[in-house]
């Protein structure tokens, strides 16, 4: 019954999602993620349809159409990557390597696992290919997160949203994939359940941060930051020169 | 179990990157006014020499040698825990100055489209050694006192005399022309590496 309920209140909550980018236009904004959320909603109703009407196909299903949904997630980070960085050519200049270097480990690791292993297995059951990819959104998600944080690269309510609404979803994921995947967790009902309580909450928090379109903060600093960067420069020099009065001392002592 | 390590340590790094930049937008207002108050201090007159003389003068043995032959011990303590407070308030400062430095030099690095990741990397390594070594000073004058850690300082400002270094080199590709004034108005001699 409670399953049924967070069924029912996630396809409720993907349809006013998207009937609000319609409206406000935000679908034109967010491509990529709304692509995601539509396959999404696709996906819930084609499931649902199945359950009712030829539920014993239900389980191969499931999975088939979650490995589906898995990989179009990978929409949603191209979209953060794309969304927070147009504006700074800098941070995105660091980022490329970084986030080419995180998947080229993961696939270093993976062809190093498959060549100790004498037959090929990607993954054991469609529950830890899951976790795998999830795992891979997790780190460059993080390394995204942590370099929009570090050069503190000015973002929009829009994007905030999309950021911290899938962080959780691809966080809780990950948890309780990589503890379902244990033997004797799997065939327990809570771990079942997090996922979709998780997807409950992204999708409460996509709600009210995709309610209306708001403007990227990043467009206005760029377009002031011809006029403010004399003055950082001129703060900078001061700082500089600042320390550098205290490092006279320290060379002395 | 031990399997789940990786998964779990990957988990915790995504959670704690996102609380780190939620906390970072909730206190992006505190940090813009943070950012003025240099400008509003010399605004009040302070000049950076004066400044440079105050270390100087903090980590300086004269004063301590006067009071040490002249004054009864109370005195000499009283003096120590006072010279102590003032050592902290004043690395403190310099710590605050730096990031200063640092975070206006991100913000310029967000626009730069000729950054360098190995420079970066290099730079934020520093920063990063830099703050652990303040904090480490500070624990140790808080301990010890700022006469007998006098020459830990001294060797902790070189450190940071690096990262000015490598500060000099990312300002030369950000904007050089400021690099060249800002090159121009300091005396390289002053400071012994």
């Amino acid at each position: 019954m409670f399953t049924q309920i967070l069924w029912w209140l996630g396809i409720a909550l993907e349809v006013l999602i998207l009937v609000r980018s319609v409206k406000g236009n935000l679908c034109q904004k967010y491509p990529a993620f709304y692509l995601y959320l539509g396959v999404l909603l696709l996906i819930e109703v084609l499931r649902f349809s199945v359950y009712v009407f030829k539920p014993q196909f239900y389980g191969p299903f499931y999975w088939y159409t979650e490995f589906l949904a898995t990989t179009i997630a990978y929409a949603v980070i191209l979209e953060i990557y794309r969304q927070a960085l147009t504006n700074s050519p800098g941070v995105a200049r660091i980022a490329r390597p970084l986030l080419w270097g995180v998947l080229g480990a993961v696939i270093l690791k993976a062809t190093l696992s498959a060549v100790n292993q004498l037959i090929w297995s990607p993954a054991t059951t469609q529950a830890e290919l899951e976790r795998d990819l999830y795992t891979v959104q997790a780190l460059l998600l993080a390394g995204i997160i942590a370099l929009v944080a570090y050069y503190a690269v000015a973002a929009s309510t829009n994007l905030k949203g999309i950021i911290f609404g899938y962080s959780t979803y691809v966080y809780a994921s990950v948890i309780s994939l990589a503890f379902g995947s244990l033997p004797g967790y799997g065939p327990r009902p809570g771990w079942r359940l997090v996922q979709p309580i998780a997807y409950l909450v992204a999708l409460l928090i996509w709600s009210c941060t995709l309610w209306s379109y708001s403007p990227n903060l990043a467009a206005e600093t760029e377009s002031k930051i011809d006029r403010d960067y004399k003055l950082i420069a001129q703060q900078t020099r001061r700082a500089l020169l600042k320390a550098r009065s205290f490092l006279k001392m320290g060379g002395e002592l | 179990m031990r399997q789940l390590l990786p998964y779990l340590g990957i988990a915790f790094l995504l959670l704690t990157v996102s609380i780190l930049w939620a906390r970072q937008i909730f206190l992006s207002n505190k940090s813009k006014i943070e950012v003025q108050v240099p400008r509003k201090r010399e605004a009040a007159g302070g000049s950076t020499a004066s400044l440079g003389d105050l270390g100087e003068r903090i980590f300086g043995l004269e004063d301590w040698d006067f009071v040490s032959h002249n004054a009864p011990s109370e005195i000499q303590k009283m003096f120590l825990h006072e010279r102590t407070v003032l050592a902290i308030s004043w690395l403190r400062r310099t710590r605050t100055t730096i990031s200063l430095v640092m975070r206006a030099h991100l913000v310029a690095a967000g626009q730069a489209k000729d950054l360098h990741p190995v420079t970066e990397l290099k730079l934020a390594l520093s920063y990063l050694v830099f703050l652990i070594l303040c904090n480490v000073l500070i624990g140790c004058i808080w301990l010890q006192g700022p006469i007998r850690t006098r020459k830990i300082v001294g060797q902790t400002l070189r450190t940071v005399t690096w990262l000015q270094g490598a500060f000099e080199v990312l300002m030369a590709r950000v904007d050089p022309a400021n690099c060249k004034r800002l090159r121009t108005s300091f005396d390289h001699r002053a400071v012994r590496s």
